[in-house]
């Protein structure tokens, strides 16, 4: 049902216009991924001097890197547990809200996804200090959460516009607790969005790089060791943990847009 | 709060609303306002202090040497004092040096250097400019992705589009920083073809350069423009378009009159993150000039903290780019007319 509102030749600039920018997105990729490949002990694709895995051993041995991961781990479920809870209570109370005094709530709510990631990660650190805490993985849980649950949150209210609230009601007319009707009808109603808000939440703190740098004080994630690395040169490890995380992004989408496909046909 | 205590019984109600405040004031207002309260003061730092202090205590020492000669007991009390005296006023002093006295005002943000002013303005300068090229760039594609094609072609797009996006920011800009490095992949292409040769170190230092950074940035933040934009046109009903070229109007019109104004939120939308990303990325400026090239207002910031350790000379830094940033928010729902609700979506 492609549409006729172009005449054939805009079509065709159209269509090469879009080819060259799915290139400019991916060719960096490619450059990066084929170089973790190449045995040079410098990043490159021109030197080419044999194809190897032995970057990818020289990953498997690196301590700080490795712990950087699990760091990263730590962080991201630190930032579930924070902002789905965060999350889900504010998008409950802001769909009860009138539309009015929802509007002032809900620009509170959602102003840490407008703001610069550099201001909450400086926010969270001179917070937390008052407390004696200085910057670490608990004061990045904290800064990451801040604008991730909203994002959450965003997610939660989307899904409860589409909410029946009949259902609830009808609950509570025979007979069943708030508990009850809040975990049987209303929890269950949100489980989907539960999950794909953890997923979101995990994404978003695994990569964040901007507030982190500034929470993160003395201790390190795998991104923050990585932009830390790359100030003393390149090297080909870097790029396998490229390879690793284009792989993977590869094989999730691609999952995805199978899945998502499967109910139509 | 009523109609939540209704909906969900009081005990729940109470835990959630509980949740919300905890969430409000810990993650979002009350470190905002440590942050606004920390821009606002400093300690008054006296270099003559520990002068003062070191002379003091050369003093004390004299003194105690005379009073170990002097055999009359008067004096000997006499000099006991003065020695009292002086170790009391360097007690006071020594305080003083450790816990300077706070002293509020707008200092910190008056005593901004020339240099770190234009830093500053330049920065803004060059985020606007990445989010007009951004935009420019994303609206003929956002265009194709959401009307222009089929679904099955849409899809593809939106995949090619999501996978880039879901990569790690940190590593788009690696990327970037193996093609433009001294012996990067552009060095090594133009070295293959004999034009420059690497081993005389005879590159072409892109990164030194001003407009790396900007090549990087646009290539990380560009599809914060495009999704807002397909998100909006998705809506446009294509008959509207139709109807328009069935009445004469040309291409350029019907994107001026029909399209445009419908793809309005999500423009604003995406000029707004664009804007917001690249005027605080600290990322990007920080990977791509590796102090080499010109600094960028995020990594004056980096530096007040942990370097110069002057924490109320980077909160007031940190404040002024928030308030860059929210006036530009502002200035953008007031022009495009959206509210806030059009823009978190």
């Amino acid at each position: 049902m492609s549409t006729a509102t172009e005449s054939a030749g805009a079509r065709l600039v159209l269509n090469i216009y879009i080819g060259l920018f799915v290139l400019y997105l991916f060719l960096p990729l490619a450059v990066m991924s084929a170089a973790a490949f190449n045995s040079f002990d410098y990043p490159s694709v021109t030197q080419w001097q044999g194809f190897t895995l032995k970057w990818f051993v020289a990953l498997a041995h690196d301590q700080r890197l490795l712990q950087g991961l699990v760091n990263s781990v730590l962080v991201a479920l630190g930032v579930i547990a924070v902002s789905i809870p965060a999350g889900l209570s504010g998008a409950l109370i802001l769909t009860r809200l009138g539309q009015r005094s929802g509007t002032v709530l809900y620009s509170v709510l959602v102003s840490p996804v407008l703001t610069p990631g550099i201001i909450l990660g400086i926010s969270s650190l001179i917070f937390w200090r008052e407390f004696g805490v200085p910057g670490g993985l608990f004061v990045a849980v904290m800064a990451q959460s801040s604008f991730i649950a909203s994002y959450a949150m965003l997610l939660f209210l989307a899904r409860l516009q589409r909410q029946d609230r009949t259902l609830e009601e009808a609950a509570l007319d025979l007979g069943a607790s708030h508990m009850l009707m809040f975990r049987r009808i209303t929890l269950p109603f949100l489980a989907p969005t539960c999950f794909t808000a953890s997923v979101v939440a995990f994404l978003q703190s695994f990569e964040n790089y901007n507030t982190t740098v500034f929470a993160i004080g003395g201790e390190w994630t795998l991104v923050t060791e990585i932009a830390s690395r790359l100030r003393f040169g390149l090297s080909p490890v870097i790029n396998v943990v490229g390879v690793i995380f284009v792989a993977l992004t590869l094989i999730a989408s691609i999952a995805y847009v199978l899945l998502k496909k499967k109910p139509k046909t | 709060m009523g109609s939540l205590a209704r909906a969900y019984g009081r005990p729940l109600a109470s835990v959630i609303a509980g949740i919300a405040v905890l969430w409000i004031l810990i993650l979002i207002l009350v470190p905002l306002g440590a942050m606004v309260e920390q821009s606002l003061w400093w300690r008054e730092a006296k270099g003559d202090v520990s002068l003062t202090i070191d002379r003091l205590y050369n003093d004390i020492s004299l003194i105690e040497l005379d009073r170990a000669t002097e055999t009359d007991p008067a004096k000997k009390a006499a000099f006991d004092q003065s020695i009292a005296e002086k170790q009391a006023e360097i007690a006071t002093l020594e305080a003083q040096e450790k816990d300077p006295p706070k002293t509020y005002g707008l200092a910190n943000f008056t005593r901004m250097s020339g240099l770190h002013f234009y830093i500053f303005v330049r920065t803004i300068f060059y985020a606007l400019l990445v989010t007009a090229l951004a935009l420019i760039v994303c609206y003929p594609v956002a265009y194709v992705v959401a009307l222009a094609s089929g679904p099955r072609k849409a899809i593809i797009l939106m995949v090619a589009l999501i996978v880039p996006y879901a990569i790690n920011e940190l590593l788009r800009v690696y990327a970037w920083l193996m093609i433009l490095d001294y012996r990067g992949v552009i060095n090594g292409v133009l070295a293959s073809m004999g034009f420059i040769d690497l081993d005389a170190r005879e590159w072409i230092p892109f990164l030194e350069n001003p407009s790396a950074v900007f090549l990087a940035m646009i290539y990380t933040y560009v599809l914060f423009m495009v999704f807002p934009m397909v998100n909006t046109l998705e809506t446009l009903d294509r008959n509207q378009i139709e109807a328009a070229r069935d009445l004469g109007a040309s291409t350029l019109r019907i994107h001026r009159r029909v399209i445009i104004p419908h793809a309005k939120p999500g423009i604003a939308v995406g000029c707004i993150m664009t804007f917001m990303l690249s005027a605080g990325s600290y990322s990007v400026p920080a990977i791509m000039t590796r102090g080499q090239g010109g600094d960028w207002f995020s990594q004056l910031v980096y530096r007040q903290f942990y370097e110069s350790n002057n924490w109320n000379m980077g909160s007031a830094y940190a404040v002024s780019l928030l308030v860059v940033c929210t006036a530009f928010i502002l200035l953008m729902m007031r022009l495009f007319g959206v509210g806030l609700r059009d823009i978190a979506r």
